[in-house]
């Protein structure tokens, strides 16, 4: 049968030439090529990536750091499993969270396994965290053009002691920060943190938060940002990273 | 006799039927410092006497991780013994990222005996001048297991194996004690593999933690490396150990003298 552009009902969205995009509802949007990922369930041509959801959220404090995803594994509107854990431990010091495509995931973990190890077979010590950001960010430019769709956050401690977390874009981009927030649940996240953690837009004075109380500000967020996405529910795995090692905690939210 | 005739290639038979290459190979072994390997049911231990070339200089390793479950101790020529790690890291981490878990040692080791064997049979290379002892752990028969490859190509498992220079006093002392191994904890394990190398040690030099070492692998225990300061507890009990022996000898022949009238 011949490939038509145009299916026989419009049902999904349609391309237009020029390179518009026009859905169900008449708007246009702008040039941008559906891989048929959250707009649109009907694929029109093979996809290599699906968004299997999920948030995963880190923050950096003076002697630690946390960093949470939620469990649900998703694919279009249906659940594939509750239980799915996004984060990845990589040395005793430091945990990769990644959201996006689970297969890509996967392959990045692995790649990433195996380069580390080469590390500590040649310099006979683990790596350090920022090493392992700078190889990460590296190792996803590497393919940048055909992306690992992979939304990393990685936190750990540093060389001091100190709390460091870093956010990464799918193609290398990354820069160390306070707090970061990847995933479906990114925009409902972000604001919340801004304020709390981040201290903007208040008048009250700026403290330095204690882990405890971080780790309840997390549950606190996943719980908003699990009411508003569909994707982000089922539990919260929360790690907290120091430099006596890593306590992993389970949340419960809502399995809706 | 006939020595002198038919050694310079490695691809020569000798008249009775020897490669002496591959035998001129070995005795490079013989010549590297000693090497000990000993295994219970749960751990597997190896121990080496690291040389020095002068007092200013540092002890050369002889231990190395190949994964989290295998560990290699040499006794020859030590960049031949690093370019062979080198493979069977790689070797490890393949298998590790292709079917998810650890490589069984005794696969491995089966390539790496063939890996020797090939340098035997061409022109063009030489055989590997290094004798090695490899501890691992199997993941799926939830075993450990020592073997010993050396420049032949030959690939032996051993309960305890001893190679390198002087290494027969230790293999003695290996083969009087073995039988107590399987029962052993670890830490006894650690004691008898350095009391094993404490004889290979030369004239007046003794066995001390800047040239003795310890790596362990075992079925709930990734590689671990013990040197200088970790390994002096050890060593201590080492010495209270030989008092012991040697006040036992005493008391045997004080008993001797008396029987003699």
């Amino acid at each position: 049968m011949a490939f038509r552009s145009k299916p026989l009902r419009s049902f999904g969205p349609t391309v237009i030439p020029h390179g518009q995009i026009e859905n169900t509802e008449g708007n246009v949007t702008l040039g941008k090529i559906d891989h048929g990922v959250t707009e649109n369930p009907y694929e029109r041509r093979f996809s290599p990536y699906d968004f299997n959801g999920g948030t995963c959220i880190a923050i950096a404090g003076a002697d630690y750091a946390v960093i949470a995803a939620d469990t649900r594994l998703s694919s279009g509107y249906e659940i594939l499993s509750r239980n799915m854990s996004k984060l990845h431990k990589l040395t005793g010091k430091c945990i990769l969270g990644s959201a996006g495509c689970k297969t890509d995931v996967d392959q990045l973990r692995s790649v990433l396994d195996i380069k580390m190890k080469v590390y500590q077979h040649n310099h006979r010590k683990p790596m350090s965290t920022p090493a392992v950001a700078q190889m990460l960010g590296n190792t996803l430019y590497y393919k940048r053009f055909f992306p690992y769709y992979a939304f990393n956050v990685f936190g750990g401690i540093d060389e001091e002691g100190k709390g460091a977390i870093y956010s990464y874009d799918a193609i290398g981009s990354f820069e160390r920060t306070a707090v970061t927030a990847t995933g479906s649940g990114q925009a409902y996240v972000i604001p919340l943190l801004d304020n709390v953690i981040s201290h903007r837009n208040r008048t009250d004075e700026k403290r330095d938060l204690p882990k405890e109380e971080v780790v309840e500000l997390v549950k606190d967020v996943f719980i908003s940002c699990g009411e508003r996405d569909i994707y982000t529910g089922d539990q919260v795995e929360i790690a907290v990273i120091t430099k006596d090692g890593i306590e992993t905690i389970m949340f419960d939210l809502k399995a809706d | 006799m006939f020595r002198n005739q038919y050694d310079t290639d490695v691809t020569v038979w000798s008249p009775e039927g020897r490669l002496l290459q591959v035998e001129y190979a070995m005795e490079s072994v013989k010549q590297g410092s000693a090497c000990v390997g000993l295994r219970s049911n749960d751990y597997c231990v190896l121990g080496a006497l690291k040389r020095s070339v002068s007092e200013l200089s540092s002890h050369q390793k002889k231990l190395l991780e190949i994964d989290d479950h295998m560990a290699m101790g040499i006794a020859g020529l030590t960049a031949d013994a690093r370019s062979l790690a080198k493979y069977m890291r790689n070797e490890c981490l393949n298998h590790k990222y292709v079917y998810g878990d650890n490589i069984p040692p005794a696969v491995l080791m089966s390539d790496l005996a063939d890996k020797h064997q090939r340098t035997t049979q061409t022109y063009v290379r030489r055989p590997f001048g290094v004798g090695l002892l490899v501890a691992g752990v199997d993941p799926q028969r939830n075993s450990c297991h020592l073997y010993q490859t050396c420049p032949s190509g030959n690939l032996y498992e051993f309960y305890a194996s001893a190679i390198g220079a002087r290494s027969q006093s230790a293999r003695t002392y290996l083969e009087k004690h073995y039988e107590s191994f399987p029962a052993s904890s670890k830490d006894e394990l650690i004691v008898h593999a350095l009391q094993a190398l404490a004889g290979c040690v030369s004239g007046d030099d003794e066995l001390t933690k800047e040239n003795g070492s310890i790596a362990v692998v075992g079925k709930n225990q990734n590689y671990i490396l013990i040197e200088v300061e970790e390994l002096q507890p050890y060593l201590d009990k080492l010495e209270i150990k030989r008092n012991d022996d040697d006040d036992a000898e005493e008391e045997e022949s004080e008993d001797a003298e008396a029987m003699e009238t």
